[in-house]
């Protein structure tokens, strides 16, 4: 580890002084120290924002959410009202991690989260994410679990929260806080895609603090969840997975929100799937056939082809948990 | 066993250890409060293969805290005495720090010394080295092999040609690491010419021979202590660099050094259970009758040391058949040193012999279990000695019957809930135990307490409980008043404490001391005139409770207090021995064990979840049932990992391991493990062992793999030649 000042801060104003004169946040820590550990990260300032009053989860007035960006993972997850209007998002966060990352790390930190890739992770390895130009070890290295949709020739590494997944299928906004007061990010362009900078990884400016996350209201009723497939039953980050939420009235879908995680250097709206679905009757063979374009432009690595089978199923197998029938 | 009563051993107890370890009381190594120890972190080479061409360590030794950074440029040459024993295999070890060589990605190439940890790992961060690498060589498909090791009867070409019904099959095993929860660790401190060291290690006295033979001191120079293991697996049977490098750090800076590895450094700085290419060729009359069978067995080994371990016994007397010929070949490979993991050889081979049974199985549209009956040899094929006790028979029965064998269909895909389908399979497991020399002492004293050693090794299966039952009952005493230690060099001379040998061996030991101790006070009770056993045969009086008397008559007696009081003796103390098996050998002496599973693969998604597991154990006698317990899940989770989760992934463009660590390197959690139950079947095995134990840590893990690859398939209809099974094979 790195020699680093750190810093509790108890106001925003403090923390946004501090943010601009190049500190980094922390809260739960869960990623950022782990990754200092391994000198990954080597910031010469911490400042601590766990002290700012962002720990709130509010319904907004035209009955969507409001999560605060310090709201640990297991509250969020636990919240009756997240429990009842978005299942997608307790489902999500339960499934991720464990039962003390979970109470240790914070909403906003889980969406800033940084990507699993061995590579990235390795200071001896070539990463163009950690040390720009350096080269991707990951695109013919070991990549069976990489992604397949989303990447460029610098960089394969998948996002690797599972809230940001349900997040992105809900298209939900992020509030952020900087030096010149506040602004609203949809999800989808708050975390970006690799291209030739796989560095920058969030639509942040410097010192920018995330407040909250807030997820629109949708037309009710509502059925939502999120599906996760992994080797192991517990503690392992996505192979693929799938958050999908329908509003089903009159037995036609009137509005539906999918996306897939595991798969993706960024969370994967799946638009496509979406239009599929609108307008129709559920039914078994219409999953299957909105699924199979889940994994529209898929690029596979050489350990990773199974994936763009186990998306499409992953995505048919939540559709009809959620949709029904079979 | 003793005419003692059996009162402890048998018995249902928790662990004696057990209070001091769930309350952080049990030192570990590195907890050791070592009066001015600082710290070492080692620097490891990122490169698989070549030489350092130079080292910068300005920017470390600029640090705060930092004391010394020792490499290959500044190190003193270590004597490196010749040492055939400490298990190393053949081969020129790995010599810390004495050249500029690099054999594999990950080596020890400079260790920096800090006063503080904290300033020891930034110190190692910023050792730069320059190197000038070549390509590595670490696929095991893509490289020369060493000679093979044969082995044959009769004649398995010809047995093959002729055989009706054959089977060409060839599996691959994936290198597993032994990830116990205590990371590897040492302190050394010299006083004077005297090293001690608390190093993490299954066997004292092997570490303590290595150090005196790479520093080139004499015997007595050389203290090794550790009396708690936080788990081994088979990754604590040697002595690693790691150790010589805090002693040589503690020499060079005068200080004592405590040096832990890191988790990331523990997937190359000790060792692992090597990856296999397996091909099997069997052939088999049309009633599954074997007649032959040929093994070609390809496993890695690093390219400074030879390992080898047991993977050809279970091919040669498993099942009867008359001819077999095997060819195990290491590959050399720019890698650390393997170890022996848990069912060393027995669990690899066992993955391999158990599927293509249950190969055969379904080709001849026979029972898998009816298959191997078919199959049981009245001797050991390949000592033709009788077996000392074989009851596989018995666990085959038990186990279909307790497990509800006759429910499962023959047929693949039969049975579905929902979107899961569900199979059955089952595997035999064979093992062969380990019986070492081994030594022990007790001694009683006059308040009625005893003390025993051996320089044993507690890794997790309860030697200090199981010992101190031993010990309670030859002593007549209760389990309270018996303390039973182990870990130090200085105590009797053990040996590893793995192969499941640690019970016959040490536990002989052990009990011929408590027998010799309790023996010398019942002779001074008959002998005296005031004991109320005087004249007593010695042959009649049993102790129990701490209290001699008649064993027809228990009004008739005293307690050892009384004894000794009044012969003013302070103790009394006995060394006892086990010399070893028999030799030249009478008997085969093997532990068995039948394991059934049942698991779920999810019919789209490919996900294997076990349901079920039960494990049918020829053991011999079982000293501590609650402890077996333990050892019989323990070792079926293990066997569930090799089977669905763990794989050593290697990058073969520079010999990276790209997953040294525990997200990524996945073993089960508690969520993959499901209902297990363990059944031991009565008896004894009196071969070369007064306890009549067998041996049950390493058998327990035997056949699991292979258990659930054949559910898997009876579940899928999919063959699965690979471990670990995962998703992309069942899609």
């Amino acid at each position: 580890m790195h020699p680093f000042t750190y810093t509790r801060v108890s106001d925003t104003r403090e923390a946004l002084a501090a943010g601009r004169r190049g500190g980094r946040y922390i809260a739960g820590g869960t990623t950022l120290v782990d990754l200092m550990r391994e000198t990954v990260e080597r910031p010469e300032a911490l400042v601590d924002i766990s002290g700012l009053p962002l720990g709130e989860i509010t319904v907004t007035e035209r009955g969507g959410l409001r999560i605060g960006a310090l709201v640990t993972m297991s509250e969020a997850a636990a919240h009756r009202k997240v429990r009842t209007l978005f299942p997608v998002v307790s489902e999500a966060l339960e499934l991720s991690a464990s039962a003390q990352l979970r109470n240790m790390a914070t909403i906003g930190g889980n969406i800033m989260q940084r990507t699993r890739c061995t590579y990235f992770r390795d200071v001896t390895a070539d990463c163009n994410k950690r040390e720009p130009g350096s080269g991707c070890a990951a695109l013919h290295g070991v990549n069976r679990t990489h992604a397949i949709l989303g990447t460029s020739d610098a960089c394969v590494a998948t996002h690797p929260s599972d809230a940001a997944v349900a997040f992105a299928a809900l298209e939900a906004q992020v509030r952020l806080l900087g030096p010149d007061g506040e602004r609203q990010v949809p999800f989808a362009d708050f975390l970006l895609r690799p291209g030739s900078t796989p560095d920058r990884e969030q639509a942040l400016r410097k010192g920018e603090l995330i407040t909250a996350v807030e997820v629109p209201a949708l037309p009710r009723p509502l059925k939502s969840g999120y599906l996760k497939v992994r080797d192991r039953q517990s503690y392992e980050f996505a192979l693929t997975s799938a958050a999908v939420a329908l509003h089903v009235r009159g037995g036609v879908i009137r509005e539906a929100r999918v996306a897939a995680g595991g798969v993706g250097t960024v969370p994967w709206k799946l638009p496509a799937v979406e239009r599929h679905l609108v307008g129709e009757r559920p039914s078994d063979s219409l999953w299957t056939a909105a699924a199979a374009k889940a994994a529209e432009g898929a690029r596979p690595l050489q350990h990773n082809r199974f994936k763009v089978e186990l998306l499409e199923r992953t995505v048919a197998r939540q559709l009809r948990i959620v949709g029904g029938t079979k | 066993m003793s005419p003692q009563p059996q009162a402890a051993v048998g018995a249902p107890l928790s662990r004696v250890d057990g209070r001091l370890k769930v309350t952080g009381n049990a030192q570990y190594a590195a907890e050791f409060d070592v009066d001015g120890a600082v710290h070492a972190v080692i620097v490891d080479a990122s490169i698989g293969r070549g030489r350092i061409t130079g080292i910068d360590t300005g920017a470390a030794e600029a640090q705060p805290g930092v004391l010394r950074v020792i490499h290959h440029g500044n190190a003193p040459k270590l004597p490196y005495r010749d040492n055939a024993g400490s298990n190393n295999p053949p081969g020129r070890r790995q010599r810390v720090f004495q050249d500029d060589r690099v054999l594999f990605h990950g080596q020890p190439v400079a260790v920096v010394v800090a006063t503080t940890l904290e300033a020891a790992q930034h110190g190692a961060s910023l050792v730069k080295v320059e190197y000038d690498a070549v390509q590595p060589s670490t696929d095991l498909h893509d490289a020369e092999r060493d000679k093979p090791t044969k082995y044959a009867r009769g004649d398995a070409e010809a047995g093959l040609r002729d055989a009706p019904v054959r089977l060409d099959v060839t599996y691959e095993l994936a290198r597993n690491h032994h990830n116990p929860m205590e990371p590897h660790a040492t302190i050394a401190r010299w006083d004077g010419d005297k090293l001690t060291v608390w190093d993490k290690t299954q066997w004292v006295v092997g570490t303590h021979d290595e150090l005196a033979a790479v520093f080139d001191l004499p015997a007595e120079a050389v203290r090794v202590i550790n009396p708690f293991v936080g788990g081994g697996f088979g990754s604590g049977l040697r002595c690693w660099p790691h150790s010589v490098v805090a002693a040589l750090a503690a020499r060079e800076t005068k200080r004592p050094v405590k040096l832990v590895l890191s988790r990331k450094q523990m997937y190359f700085g000790t060792g692992f259970r090597p990856s296999y290419e397996y091909r099997l060729r069997l052939g088999s009359d049309g009633r599954g009758r074997l007649t032959a069978a040929i093994h070609d067995i390809d496993a890695e080994t690093s390219s400074y040391e030879t390992f080898t371990e047991a993977v050809m016994g279970a091919g040669q007397m498993t099942y009867s058949m008359p001819n077999v010929r095997q060819a195990y070949r290491t590959v050399p490979l720019d890698v650390n040193t393997p170890i022996w993991m848990r069912g060393p050889g027995f669990a690899s081979a066992s993955f391999v012999i158990e599927s293509a049974m249950d190969e055969l199985a379904h080709k001849l549209g026979v029972d898998p279990i009816e298959l191997r009956r078919r199959n049981e040899p009245n001797e050991d094929e390949s000592s033709n000695l009788p077996f000392s006790t074989r009851r596989l028979r018995e666990c085959y029965t038990v186990g279909a019957r307790e497990f509800g064998w006759q429910r499962r269909s023959a047929r693949p895909r039969s049975r579905r809930e929902g979107d899961w389908l569900i199979g059955l399979g089952m595997a035999a497991g064979v093992y062969d135990p380990g019986r070492y020399p081994a030594q022990a002492r007790a001694r009683l004293d006059a308040d009625g307490t005893a003390v025993v050693e051996a320089a044993t090794s507690d890794m997790g299966p309860g030697t200090y409980t199981s010992q101190t039952q031993v010990a309670a009952d030859a002593l007549g005493l209760t389990m309270r008043t018996v303390t039973f230690r182990l870990g130090d060099s200085l105590y009797p001379q053990t040996g590893p404490h793995g192969g499941s040998s640690t019970m016959a061996s040490v536990g002989t030991a052990v009990h011929d001391a408590c027998n010799q101790v309790r023996r010398q006070a019942i002779k001074l009770a008959v002998e005296d005139r005031e004991s109320p056993l005087y004249g007593v045969k010695a042959d009649d009086v049993v102790v129990r409770g701490g209290r001699l008397h008649m064993k027809d008559n228990p009004a008739r007696g005293e307690t050892y207090r009384t004894l000794l009081a009044r012969n003013d003796r302070t103790h009394l103390e006995a060394g006892g021995s086990y010399t070893g098996p028999p030799s030249p050998a009478r008997h085969s002496y093997h532990a068995y064990n039948a394991t059934f599973a049942e698991v779920a693969v999810d019919a789209t998604l490919g996900l294997v979840r076990v349901r079920r597991m039960l494990g049918v154990y020829d053991a011999g006698r079982i000293i501590s049932p609650k402890l077996a317990d333990s050892q019989a899940i323990g070792g079926i989770v293990g066997g569930i990992g090799t089977a669905l989760l763990e794989h050593t992934a290697t990058d073969h463009r520079d010999g990276r391991i790209v997953n040294a660590n525990l997200a990524d390197y996945l073993v089960p959690v508690n969520a993959d493990v499901p209902d297990v139950r363990a059944i031991y079947l009565d008896g004894e095995d009196n071969d070369g062992n007064a306890l009549g134990v067998k041996g049950l840590g390493e058998v327990v893990q035997v056949g699991v793999a292979a258990a659930i690859g054949n559910a898997v398939f009876n579940a899928t209809g999919r063959r699965v030649r690979e471990l670990p099974i995962t998703a992309e094979a069942l899609l």
